[in-house]
């Protein structure tokens, strides 16, 4: 294997780019957008845990995402509890709305799943509108603080109140859950899923409990989110409900779609692309949305694998060059 | 308190059989290819759309707008099923249909924002205000025609299904598409056909609750839900069921508005699908189909 | 642990309807370890149906089923094959995407003994796990023949090979019990030979096969008993010259295909 081709090279190159990044960008709102990308990987490689290995559809995203945000947020204003300790619930909360939600759905054929995680998303807005005494519904939660510094005996500590470090902090997460999601999609895990997606009856013949592994890729998948909810509510510090809405669901799934389901790295430029051409396209802000429709709809119709099955397309046209003209 | 009980039934009903208008086209989509069309709450939004700016450029002739309405989803049916589903027919993975039709709905609902605006739109037709009395309760005589052309309209449906060639077509390609081939049936003729018929139904399911719902670009995106819902719980691909579970989404919206609030709609709704899934995993209404191995 | 000669599998009176069509009445059989069992009969004689019952696609309406003491009913199949029951599908359920080696390499979902944080570690015993398995896999592939085809996809196999590479992954489980439907489906001669020969090799190991088939030659080339049914019923159950003797069942399905 040449080093280019090599995981560990990719991987390196990529922590480099990451630690680099607010050091090329320095404006704050550059230093936001990436902050937003490294959320919305997180969001993403969630979602393809799910979709892209499992072939389950959670279309329910946006609402642990909102469970992660709004239960981390409350247990640091209204109990107290330390900003990890209402991380980790968070994310745990979210994972457990994910398994009671599955544990439903998963005795049904594929499309039941997809329905019943988007009426939870939308029930989950509903109670996070409606529910005022707990999360002041559409008027929203103002003055979140940022994660406290983070001390490390010997070394001075490290303040979450600046961009550049938040976004440490988030891409840092990020590449942490894309290590261990990849892991585990190269181990049995990911051959048992993937027999999952590719014929549950045809899977349960060889002894794989599908009812099982299906309820277990959902609960990653919405813990990642919870996680990713976190997050955004310590970097925004305001949380509205209409930030949960399901076209939040949407563009998740927009980003692993244009990206290319079923593997880690395309739902990762997914999240980059859709997150950076927006900004970049300052005058389509009203058509954003349009955009991510269209191009959900194209991929799925010309190009199913999304970027990455077009950078191999290309790279095999590269490496094996188009013999048209070479014959007199 | 009877009358308030009494009233909220029939506005309950009013309102359900709109939602079974247009979950019918969902189960009858999924019967025939056990997929989901996902943009079908946004033809019910187009339908709404074009019965009330037909109305008004007709100077209130709302039955031309229901007419309109009809047509026009009718085409967007024809256009799902030969853009996208017709396509994916033979890849082989599920989901793909599921994923390109929510691309479309995200595409709609976005394109109409542009075109309309976010401000609700006030759909008055000239029945909105007209009342009839019956007893302590009363019905405006738009409610009454809601109730009337969805009957006529669901039981004309059903007896196309269960009377004519073309319906008992339809049903073969349901239960089994290779047989249904072998009997001279052109499966592809018969999925376009209930496309058309589905959307068509969405549309002028569209065209009536327009004056009853928040008439924004958006206003798909809670009748699918509940469309959802009562097809899960009616059993996919089941009309009887579809039917029984639709009144019952309409009567719980009613008494939900009057009893609780109207937030606690979709939370009630979902509680009952996630119990019908808990106690009868394929509806109240069995799915008749056996997976064949 | 059963032996070779003992009782593997007993159904009672087996029953199963759709719809108010039976189609399987009150089927009764004993399949004997390390024995090759034969289903033959009509289209539509409920074969499959009583495969999809013994392996737990379907549960069966009345009637008791046991494999080897254990009470299979109410048992989903996934349960199933921790006990050592394994089949292949009519209808080929290949993972059509994944390579050959990938669709075998499924089949050991039950048998990695590694510890679930190795999943995400990836130690010396993971990778000891996964070159064990990847060895297995190969050996299972020769002995179908596939050894060559490793990497490509499983869909763009030959109708044979695919149900070749069905019993590969079926045998990946580790089986006692082999189900296997209609297997000589689709295969040329050669490849029938070919298949004879290996569910001769897989009985002299010691392993139980059931085998769903229309290819009487190999039927009664092959199986030690024969079960023939007939629109759901159990209509002779004997050795293959049994079968051959037999004037209702030559009259009725072997005339010309036996001479």
């Amino acid at each position: 294997m040449s080093i280019v081709t090599s995981r560990r090279f990719w991987l390196v190159v990529a922590a480099i780019v990451i630690g680099l990044l607010p050091a090329i960008f320095t404006d704050s709102y550059w230093r936001t957008n990436l902050i937003v990308c490294a959320i919305n990987v997180l969001l993403a490689i969630g979602l393809d845990f799910v979709l892209g290995y499992a072939g389950q559809l959670n279309l329910g995203q946006s609402a642990f995402y909102g469970i992660g945000a709004y239960a981390s947020t409350l247990l640091i204003t209204q109990v107290g509890v330390p900003f990890w300790v209402a991380f980790v619930a968070g994310v745990l909360l979210a994972g457990v709305a994910g398994v009671f939600l599955s544990v439903f759905a998963v005795r049904l054929r594929g499309h039941y799943l997809a329905i019943a995680s988007l009426g939870f998303a939308v029930i989950t807005y509903q109670v996070l509108l409606n529910w005022i005494s707990l999360t002041q519904g559409p008027l929203g939660i103002y003055g979140i603080a940022p994660p406290p510094p983070f001390a490390i005996p010997g070394l001075p500590p490290i303040e979450f109140s600046n961009l550049a470090s938040l976004f440490y902090l988030t891409a840092g997460f990020a590449f942490l859950v894309y290590l261990l999601l990849d892991q585990l999609v190269r181990s049995p895990v990911g051959e048992t899923l993937t027999a999952i997606r590719e014929d549950e009856v045809s899977a349960a013949s060889l002894g794989v409990n599908g009812q099982k592994w299906k309820v277990f890729a959902f609960a990653v998948s919405s813990a990642v989110a919870g996680a990713g909810g976190c997050f955004y509510a310590s970097f925004v510090g305001t949380l509205v409900p209409d930030a949960f809405f399901i076209t939040e669901s949407f563009s998740i799934l927009a980003m692993v779609i244009v990206g290319g389901m079923g593997t880690l790295i395309g739902p990762v430029l997914g999240a980059i692309l859709l997150t950076v051409l927006p900004e970049l396209l300052r005058g389509i802000g009203d058509l954003r949305l349009i955009v991510y429709g269209v191009s959900v709809t194209l991929v799925v119709l010309f190009m199913p694998g999304g970027l990455v099955q077009a950078a191999r397309l290309v790279a095999a046209r590269v490496r094996r060059p188009a013999k048209v003209g070479r014959d007199p | 308190m009877l009358t308030v009980v009494l009233q909220q039934g029939i506005n309950g009903i009013v309102v359900g059989s709109l939602y079974v208008l247009v979950a019918l086209g969902l189960t009858l989509i999924y019967g025939v290819l056990v997929q989901i069309n996902f943009a079908h709450a946004d033809i019910v939004t187009v339908g709404a759309f074009v019965a009330y700016f037909v109305t008004h450029w007709l100077s209130g002739n709302y039955f031309a707008g229901i007419a309109a309405a009809l047509a026009v989803g009718a085409v967007f049916g024809w256009l799902m099923n030969a853009a996208i589903f017709a396509p994916l027919r033979d890849r082989g993975n599920e989901l793909l249909p599921l994923i390109a039709t929510i691309g479309v709905s995200i595409m709609l609902q976005n394109a109409m924002l542009v075109l309309l605006g976010p401000i609700p739109y006030a759909f008055n037709t000239p029945y909105s205000n007209e009342v009839i009395r019956l007893g302590g309760t009363f019905l405006t005589v738009q409610n009454a025609l809601i109730i009337i052309v969805s009957t006529i309209t669901i039981v004309l449906l059903y007896a196309f299904m269960k009377f004519t060639f073309l319906g008992k077509a339809l049903r073969a390609v349901s239960q089994d598409r290779e047989t249904a081939g072998l009997m001279g049936i052109n499966p592809n003729y018969v999925i376009m056909l209930t496309f058309v018929i589905a959307s068509a139904l969405a549309g002028m399911g569209g065209a009536m609750l327009g004056p009853v719902l928040v008439l924004t670009p958006f206003a798909g995106t809670s009748v699918i839900v509940k469309a959802f819902a009562i097809v899960i719980i009616g059993g996919f691909g089941n009309v009887e069921g579809t039917i029984i579970a639709g009144l019952i989404v309409g009567l719980i919206e009613s008494y939900t508005t009057q009893f609780l609030d109207p937030g606690w709609i979709d939370i009630v709704v979902f509680a009952l699908l996630l119990l019908t899934l808990a106690v009868r995993p394929t509806g109240l209404v069995a799915e008749r189909r056996e997976e064949n191995v | 642990m059963t032996g070779a000669g003992e009782i593997l599998l007993r159904a009672e009176g087996l029953r199963k309807s759709f719809g108010g069509v039976q189609a399987v009445r009150d089927i009764s059989l004993d399949i004997t370890g390390g024995t090759v069992f034969a289903v033959i009969g009509p289209n539509g004689a409920g074969k499959s149906t009583l495969l999809n019952l013994m392996s737990g696609i379907y549960q069966p309406d009345a009637g008791k089923l046991t494999f080897s003491g254990v009470d299979m009913i109410g048992m989903p199949s996934h349960r199933r094959v921790r006990h050592g029951l394994a089949r292949t599908f009519q209808k080929i359920r290949l993972f059509k995407q994944l390579s050959v080696l990938e669709n075998v390499l499924a089949g050991f979902h039950l048998h990695h003994q590694i510890p679930p944080w190795q999943y995400i570690l990836h130690g010396a015993a993971f990778r000891r796990d996964r070159e064990r398995c990847r060895d297995d896999a190969a050996n299972l592939l020769a002995f179908v023949g596939l050894k060559p085809r490793a990497h490509v996809p499983a869909g763009s196999l030959s109708y044979g090979e695919q149900r070749m590479l069905e019993v590969a992954r079926a045998l990946a489980t580790a089986p006692r019990l082999l189900m296997i439907d209609e297997p000589a489906a689709g295969l040329n001669a050669a490849e029938v030979e070919a298949l004879l020969g290996r569910i001769v090799a897989l009985r002299a190991r010691g392993m139980t096969v059931v085998m769903v088939e229309h290819n009487m030659d190999l039927v009664m080339r092959i199986a030690d008993r024969i079960l023939v049914m007939d629109y759901g019923q159990h209509l002779f159950e004997g050795t293959p010259a049994d079968v051959q003797a037999h004037p209702g069942v030559i009259a009725a399905y072997l005339g010309a295909e036996v001479r």
